[in-house]
């Protein structure tokens, strides 16, 4: 199918197999002589390890623990700090300290019952509340913007200062296949086959891990059902456990999670405490303002300090502030390590900063939406960090557009004459304005990744895409084929796009940061119109094509300055909800977006995108709620975590508009992970308007909402 | 594999199951969505039931549902999806029963299921208690009727005996202006575990309560439920008095008594527990 508009929607490329349940899933490989592994894990927070003893192994059965390593104990990622198998130190409740394996899973199970750890008890760092009290143990740090002495003498001078704490929960990422990676043994290589959005990460970790070549190692990319950052740096870890078994007892070794596992072991986004200060005049105008992140690490660093990095590049939004600070902390917790999530840090400030100007609007009299289109950025003004936002903006008329359709100030007063009648259920609106950068921070994309991809056609003039991106759900497999596609003037479905495999792709970069469509979409529109131009029918042709760095205002990554990104995606949420004031629940009504992803590269992709993020975004707002208790994760299943179902969620009304970006291909800026950042803030600010209470924390639970009700209607008593 | 194999019967007839049950002691699988959540292992390893078990979900004569002198006998096995269908169930039961877990399991979950299991969140278990259910229990040697609230006597305990199987589930007539309620509280709509249930019955005579009940779900080890602060309800005026009220709901301040898990709060719970008594009994939105 060729369409007119790259827009128009497909039949995705992999829809059959996925519709048909036939597509087989890392766990349903079998293979001859396969062997399963299962973790011992640490039972306490923090501690020494004084001894192990292994259980007695029945033939054919093994442990592979540190000694088995050939190269460093830590997975490779930013830090040496996470061992592959932790035989010295413990450092949160789940670690893995060694590997039993062999044929049976129950047997297996058994021995884990056997094996006997002695550790050496410390105290641990619970909380992030706690680490904030001790700022012992940063894992990182950064802070930029107008100097805190000038803001000062600011405040000085201002009518009134208002100081905030706000406080987001953890997020599960609940992708629909849990972890999986399979390992397998062969004389010239070790391959590793799984569930993965990340295969040169994973590549570089396996070869630091066996200390061995280039091509001793090879990882190849199976059906993935869902990442959202999950499966970015975790699989890293496991993808070293299965290689390092392989390797000693020369069979496949197949490590996979059941769902309960996965909720208490894996990474989540990380919970954070942001606190706000900001000066006021008279009339309630903004004089300055600064901010403090703080991230709860968990006990690696991870990625925690490029998710740190994109929380306070978000931090002030989408509004040009006055004389504007920003500092943040990573902080280590002897808690399950928190790692990439889709928005990676932007959720947090965004669900804050939103939450901020609403409290503040209100302080200043005045509707937030208003208050805070006051403040929007405009096209050629500064970034808070003196880089530029060089395209169009349409945020106006994005939001002007939605309260026409909406009739907000009807609306608004129809919900007032409702609330006032309605001693139970309470009716309310709230908004949403956010931005997402796309692709990596700063010259990420030029000195870290350095993206190349290749197209090669065969004798047979049979295009394939070479690239090491994952389709996890997104829908790259056909978006991808589909710019392809249309600089050939061929049929999508004539491109042929496999499963990646290191041996024989290039690295595209990973699959995260809302890059893929952006940035390696444009790579392969470039290599495909040189395809075109040197066409040459019934001869093997290779066209390769690598990242060039666009001019932007150089970054900086020590002072923090320069464009951060070259492109930003935008968004506008609207949401109705009706609050139940007896129970705390809050049903979604009605949900309104909007967006500027420049150009739809498929429209159904798109709306997918959109759909998915914001369930995902709204419920952070509300409903998942996961705590940890004494390094605990106390919610071991889908149900008690509560992700939303079909019956929680309506009927989204998105509306997309073209601002084709020249830098991506066709115009595409990123998508992915803009859809989720609006959802949270537009919640909260719907739930304050129903209840006219200000909240401080998400997820606002039905629990926070009765607590903060009843404090209400204590204080209405005295 | 290592396998063990576990003994499992599968009668033609409710009689021969009957009468297996007074030879061995066995695990009993209607609809299996609790036994079989209950024995789960770890991942890729068979559920480990110690017992034999015996599928009684095929038996007709647990199926029945029909009314006998104006009282309604439910078959146990009788599926929420059956019951959603039937034109004998009371809305307000089928109300309750759209609120349970999601169609797959309404498809396989039975009526007598969700009182064996006795969880203290059993959707079923709060109006059952209001409707004063009474359960047959049949072996070799009698039908016994038991009523639901000796039936149940904590979590997961309740007093069959091993050669017992519930039949049949019986609600009394009900009057049929009362006033009846019924609301789960849970952290979504479908799929999900009770944080608080409430089921009420108020009928109002001539201007004074003929009757009232009330049962609360998931704040205790079983219903909380108290016939004594129901009848002094009894010929009060209504709409009622604020003292009156007040009392009703002191009374079961003092008994209701959650704990704190990782589902909510004991707070909460009883907050909203009240919040939803004192809402039923002074509403006027909701008759």
């Amino acid at each position: 199918m060729i369409t007119k508009d790259i827009s128009q929607s497909v039949v995705k490329k992999d829809h059959v197999d996925k519709v048909a349940g036939q597509l087989p899933y890392i766990s349903d490989v079998k293979m001859e002589d396969m062997l399963y592994g299962v973790l011992y894990r640490s039972p306490i927070a923090y501690g020494k390890v004084l001894s192990i003893e292994y259980p007695i192994l029945p033939e054919g059965y093994h442990v592979i623990g540190a000694e088995h390593i050939p190269g460093g104990n830590f997975v490779k990622i930013l830090i040496p700090d996470q061992p592959i198998f932790a035989n010295e130190w413990v450092n949160y409740i789940g670690e893995p300290i060694f590997m039993l394996v062999g044929k049976e899973l129950e047997v297996l199970y058994q021995l884990l019952d056997e094996a006997q750890v002695k550790f050496e008890e410390h105290e641990a760092t619970y909380t992030l509340d706690d680490a904030i009290e001790k700022m012992t143990d940063v894992m990182a740090t950064h802070e930029f913007g107008e100097s805190l002495q000038t803001i000062e003498e600011i405040g000085k001078k201002a009518y009134q200062i208002i100081e905030e704490e706000y406080e987001t929960g953890y997020q599960e990422h609940v992708y629909l296949e849990p972890q999986g990676m399979l390992g397998i043994y062969q004389e010239d290589e070790i391959q590793v086959q799984g569930s993965m959005q990340c295969l040169y990460y994973i590549k570089n970790a396996l070869i630091s891990a066996l200390a061995c070549d280039d091509d001793e190692v090879r990882v190849i990319q199976s059906p993935t059902g869902g990442g959202f950052g999950g499966k970015e740096d975790f699989p890293s870890m496991m993808a070293c456990h299965v290689a390092i078994a392989a390797q000693v007892v020369k069979k496949p070794v197949m490590l996979l999670f059941d769902r309960s596992e996965d909720l208490v072991v894996t990474t989540k986004r990380h919970p954070s405490k942001i606190k706000y200060k900001t000066a006021l005049d008279r009339d309630g105008n903004i004089l300055s303002m600064s901010t403090e992140v703080f991230l709860d690490g968990g006990a690696n660093t991870g990625l925690s300090p490029v998710v740190l990095q994109r929380a306070l590049l978000n931090s002030a939004g989408v509004y040009k502030i006055p004389h504007y600070h920003a500092k943040g902390y990573v902080l280590k917790t002897n808690t399950v390590p928190n790692g990439a999530f889709r928005g990676f840090g932007a959720p947090q400030s965004f669900a804050g900063l939103e939450s901020h100007m609403g409290h503040i609007a209100r302080i200043a009299g005045k509707d937030p939406l208003e208050y805070k289109r006051q403040y929007l950025v405009k096209q050629g003004e500064p970034t808070i960090t003196n880089g530029r936002f060089r395209d169009p903006i349409f945020m106006e008329d994005m939001i002007e557009d939605l309260l026409k359709t909406l009739n907000y100030k009807k609306k608004k007063e129809e919900f007032a004459r409702f609330n006032q009648q309605s001693p139970r259920f309470k009716k309310g609106i709230g908004t949403s304005l956010f931005l997402h950068g796309c692709g990596f921070t700063g010259s990420g994309e030029r000195d870290h990744i350095k993206a190349t991809v290749k197209l090669l056609k065969t004798k047979d003039d049979q295009v394939l895409v070479k690239i090491s991106n994952s389709d996890m759900g997104q829908g790259i497999f056909t978006t991808l084929s589909k710019i392809v596609a249309q600089e050939l003037g061929v049929p999508y479905e004539e491109i042929s796009f496999p499963y990646p495999d290191t041996k024989d792709v290039p690295d595209s970069g990973p699959t995260v940061a809302s890059r893929t469509t952006m940035i390696v979409g444009k790579l392969l529109e470039r290599a495909a119109r040189r395809l075109k131009e040197k066409w040459q029918s019934g001869v093997e042709q290779e066209i390769v094509e690598d990242y060039v760095h666009e001019e932007m205002i150089p970054w900086d990554e020590k002072t923090f300055s320069g464009d951060a990104y070259p492109a930003y995606s935008w968004g506008v949420n609207i949401v109705e909800v009706e609050v139940d004031s007896f129970t705390g629940n809050v049903q979604l009504e009605k949900i309104h977006a909007s967006f500027d992803i420049g150009k739809a590269i498929d429209e159904r992709i798109v709306k997918g995108q959109i759909d998915g993020g914001m369930a995902q975004g709204l419920a952070y707002g509300f409903m998942e709620k996961m705590t940890s208790k004494q390094g605990r994760i106390q919610q071991r299943s889908i149900t008690d975590y509560g992700p939303p179902t079909a019956m929680d969620i309506v009927h989204i009304e998105s509306k997309l508009y073209d601002n084709p970006y020249a830098g991506g291909p066709y115009g595409a800026k990123g998508v992915g992970e803009l859809t989720l950042i609006g959802g949270a803030p537009a919640v909260q600010s719907a739930i304050e308007d129903a209840l006219a209470v200000p909240f401080y924390q998400i997820p606002i639970t039905p629990e926070i909402i009765i607590e903060s009700l009843e404090k209400r209607e204590g204080e209405a008593v005295d | 594999m290592v396998t063990k194999t576990v003994a499992s019967y599968h009668f033609d007839t409710l009689a021969e199951t009957i009468s297996k049950l007074n030879e061995e002691d066995c695990t009993i699988i209607a609809g299996g969505t609790d036994v079989m959540v209950l024995h789960k292992s770890r991942r890729g390893v068979a559920p480990k039931i110690a017992k034999p078990v015996v599928f009684i979900d095929h038996l007709r004569e647990l199926k029945q549902t029909y009314l006998e002198d104006g009282d309604l006998h439910i078959g146990a096995c009788c599926t929420y999806g059956e019951m959603l269908e039937h034109s004998l169930i009371p809305n307000i039961f089928k109300k309750a029963i759209r609120e349970v877990a999601a169609p797959a399991i309404r498809n396989r979950g039975t009526l007598g299921g969700n009182i064996c299991n006795a969880s203290p969140a059993g959707d079923m278990l709060p109006l059952l208690y209001i409707f004063n259910a009474k359960l047959v229990l049949r072996s070799v040697n009698e039908d016994r009727i038991v009523e639901i609230h000796d039936f149940i006597q904590g979590p997961r305990r309740i007093a069959r005996q091993q050669n017992e199987l519930l039949v049949e589930i019986i609600l009394p007539e009900v009057v049929n202006e009362a006033r009846l309620i019924f609301e789960k509280i849970a952290n979504r709509r479908a799929d999900a575990i009770s944080k608080v249930s409430f089921a009420g019955l108020l009928q109002v005579q001539a201007g004074k309560v003929a009757d009232a009940r009330f049962a609360f779900g998931a704040v205790g080890p079983t219903m909380v439920r108290s016939q004594e602060t129901e009848k002094k309800l009894l010929s009060q005026v209504y709409p009622l008095k604020v003292e009156v009220l007040d009392e009703v709901v002191a009374d079961f301040a003092s008994i209701i008594n959650p704990i704190d898990d990782q589902r909510s709060t004991a707070a909460y719970r009883k907050t909203v527990a009240l919040k939803l008594l004192r809402y039923f009994l002074t509403s006027k939105e909701l008759f």
